[in-house]
């Protein structure tokens, strides 16, 4: 499917849900279709951290659902991610791996382990339970609800074309999007995050 | 047979209880022999979550994520394992200006039989100052809250922090 038609869809039926993007495409394309920088963290170039980035925000948000997308490239580097998501179980965090077989973020050089590797497969491998696969808006737009709203930890492949043509990394410093971020979450019925009194 | 009161379990104890002390609860790991009592102590405490993580960057992410979730939180590895963390800690810690512990083994120093830690020891604390990271040593059992400050400054600068234990200290004999 299209990986901006894609990114529209998701826009569209996230929009009470907190957001973790990876590097490259996922980033871009997320801030270009909605352009928030409250309920989305923009963690560019993490190499593969974004999934557990936001297992740590799920981990003690349990009343939100807590989205985090990998690009393949990411993936690739660190498919043990989802044994670690596996053992945490949170049912508030959801798992995108974006799988258009191209490195985005670097002028869609041609990903070489797109084709061979099976990331459902390595997810059930992993022992994860609940694994989706989307080749096609229409099969996003029916099976998303699932994922998304029925507790409990879930991985999902997303395969999308390249977007080909490229995209205006968010135009954000990085503690803009650490305050933005933070303080939307406490606004929003979270824990003191910036101003918590320390022990002494 | 009774646990020396200065034994590596409870060393274990008191260096759990001063991250307790500070707030934090969640602790993810990665083994070094040093630290098995430490690991199996914050596995064990109820105080704790304990999150055993697939490698030493997974760590950095999942506690970093865990300080938006008004969590406290300790990544506790090996040097060497600390080593590959680098780019993990300067992209989420430093770029978004977010706070973390980090717990370190001091491998290199003098008395560490292993070989094979010996070029990490070389490079471990030269690595830690070319990155500007506040490091701070516990060499003696005197030392352990330090951890406890190491925290807490972590948390004014809003940047990461790492203390590294001795051999010694781990095995009560400092």
């Amino acid at each position: 499917m299209s990986f901006e038609a894609c990114f529209r869809l998701l826009a569209e039926r996230l929009k009470d849900d907190v957001v973790v993007t990876s590097a490259g495409n996922c980033s871009e394309l997320w801030w270009e279709i909605i352009g928030d920088a409250e309920r989305v963290f923009y963690l560019e170039a993490s190499m593969s951290l974004a999934s557990l980035f936001a297992a740590g925000i799920a981990m003690g948000s349990p009343k939100r659902t807590v989205v985090a997308f990998s690009g393949d490239g990411a993936f690739c580097m660190n498919p043990g991610m989802l044994l670690v998501e596996r053992q945490l179980a949170l049912p508030n965090l959801k798992h995108f791996v974006v799988a258009n077989g191209h490195y985005g973020s670097t002028n869609d050089l041609p990903h070489p382990f797109g084709e061979l590797l099976d990331y459902a497969g390595v997810a059930k491998a992993s022992a994860v339970e609940r694994i989706y696969e989307f080749a096609t808006l229409d099969g996003l737009a029916q099976g998303l609800d699932d994922m998304i709203r029925r507790p409990g930890y879930a991985f999902a492949v997303l395969h999308v074309a390249p977007l080909g043509r490229h995209a205006s990394s968010p135009p954000l410093d990085g503690p803009e999007v650490k305050f933005r971020f933070g303080r939307y979450l406490e606004r929003t019925g979270g824990p003191q995050i910036f101003d918590a009194p320390l022990k002494p | 047979m009774t646990e020396s009161p200065h034994g590596p379990d409870a060393i274990a104890q008191q260096i759990a209880n001063s991250a307790a002390s500070c707030g934090i609860s969640l602790v993810a790991t990665l083994p070094d022999g040093w630290i098995t009592p430490l690991i199996t102590r914050f596995a064990s405490d109820q105080r704790f979550r304990h999150v055993a993580v697939n490698r030493e960057e997974a760590a950095i992410g999942l506690c970093s994520g865990a300080f938006f979730s008004g969590i406290g939180a300790l990544a506790l590895m090996g040097a060497s394992g600390f080593l590959t963390c680098v780019y993990a800690i300067t992209k989420i810690n430093y770029t978004y200006q977010i706070p973390l512990l980090i717990g370190i083994t001091l491998r290199g120093r003098l008395g560490d039989s292993a070989k094979f830690h010996q070029s990490n020891g070389l490079y471990l604390e030269p690595v830690i100052a070319a990155i500007g990271m506040p490091f701070v040593p516990i060499e003696r059992g005197e030392h352990i809250d330090r951890l406890a400050g190491a925290y807490r400054h972590s948390r004014v600068m809003s940047r990461p922090v790492v203390v590294g234990f001795t051999r010694e200290v781990l095995r009560g004999e400092a």
